[in-house]
């Protein structure tokens, strides 16, 4: 084999291996940094923060929707489960509790009209004892996010869901 | 011929070169990927957005443009960059959106500017959603993107957008919609007029 066909060759392998490892690293590198920034440098954690209306200015994540109110909680299950609950919005408006592992995948949600009374569970890693009668979701990973999404597509309609979503929790059984 | 052998420093070239090249194609991979429009319309959804069961390709490139994206049975998105003739939707045109009844609980059009982020204006229109139309009888509503209202249309500002993409959401979906994408009747982006025509 001549010297041209080995560099190409490891050219080739080189730009696999580089595309390959940045789609795989990817995912939670980026979780890292959100988590980061939404705990406050991991300050924060098990417990909610509730976000401001989302405008123009809005950078903590990209994509946000202007007509929802987030809350976030960035958990820790390193020392054991937590119980993660959220009160109705007035009206039974949209409300949505949902799980993000380190990998960025979307492992468990619930939902105002499956839980027109209010949404309970217990967030847990797999092997951890958890109490019996509450909806248990299993995180692969110890570090993660619980998103609050509440439907306000108006100044007024958000005052009324923030007032509500004080009563959410997020903390250790 | 003999074999020549092979120069270190060049190997470590090449394979830096190659690197990078593999980065940066996954970057654009990222960035771009899950933009190519699907059918006509040029709106783009992914049934495995948000899911255990996503690729690893689907899972990097909404982490990058769509991170904490909910699964297809609470949400379902689809994004467009182009409108229905395939031209890229830009700040210097308007376009009428229309569409009829969307098989969900509630949805939304957003409009979000190159970098992913919501366009900085502070017209307070950052979108519209389903209490905002005012469909006829059977269904069909019209809205509008633009840099300016029009009396009695719903109304997404489009100022300081640059070259945007528009992004539905449609919350609690039924279940034929989760199932089949294809069944649900994408509202269409008609382009207007350009460079300020009235």
């Amino acid at each position: 084999m001549n010297r041209a066909v080995n560099y190409a060759l490891a050219f080739v392998a080189a730009i696999a291996v580089g595309h390959v490892g940045t789609i795989l690293a990817a995912p939670r590198a980026i979780m890292q940094v959100a988590l980061g920034k939404m705990s406050d440098g991991g300050t924060r954690l098990n417990q909610f923060s509730f976000g401001p209306r989302t405008t123009s200015h809005s950078r903590a994540v990209v994509r946000p929707s202007p007509d929802l109110a987030y809350s976030n909680c960035v958990y820790d299950l390193s020392q054991g489960p937590i119980r993660v609950s959220a009160a109705p919005s007035p009206d039974n408006g949209y409300v949505s509790l949902s799980v993000f592992d380190a990998r960025t995948d979307n492992v468990g949600v619930f939902d105002s009209l499956q839980f027109p009374r209010g949404i309970s569970f217990v967030l847990a890693k797999a092997g951890q004892q958890t109490p019996p009668g509450t909806p248990v979701v299993i995180s692969p990973s110890n570090r993660g996010v619980i998103l609050d999404r509440r439907l306000a597509p108006s100044a007024d309609l958000f005052a009324k869901v923030d007032a509500a979503r004080r009563a959410d929790s997020c903390a250790r059984l | 011929m003999a074999d020549q052998p092979v120069s270190r420093w060049k190997l470590a070239l090449v394979i830096v070169a190659g690197l990078a090249l593999g980065v940066g194609s996954a970057w654009h991979t990222m960035k771009r990927g899950g933009l190519r429009g699907a059918g006509s319309t040029g709106w783009h959804g992914n049934a495995v957005t948000g899911s255990v069961d996503a690729d690893p390709w689907t899972r990097a490139r909404v982490a990058l443009t769509g991170l904490l994206a909910l699964n297809k049975s609470q949400a379902i998105y689809f994004t467009t960059q182009t409108d229905d003739s395939g031209a890229r939707l830009t700040e210097r045109c308007r376009y009428r959106v229309s569409g009829g009844v969307m098989p969900a609980r509630w949805w939304s059009v957003t409009v979000y500017a190159d970098d992913d982020y919501l366009p900085q204006n502070e017209d307070d229109a950052l979108s519209f959603d389903a209490t905002e139309v005012q469909p006829d009888a059977q269904g069909q509503w019209t809205a509008l993107v633009a840099g300016k209202p029009e009396p009695g249309q719903p109304w997404a500002s489009s100022n300081k957008a640059g070259d945007y993409t528009l992004t539905l959401r449609l919350y609690n979906p039924a279940k034929t919609a989760q199932d089949d994408f294809g069944t649900i009747p994408l509202p269409k982006v008609t382009k207007l007029d350009c460079g300020g025509a009235a």
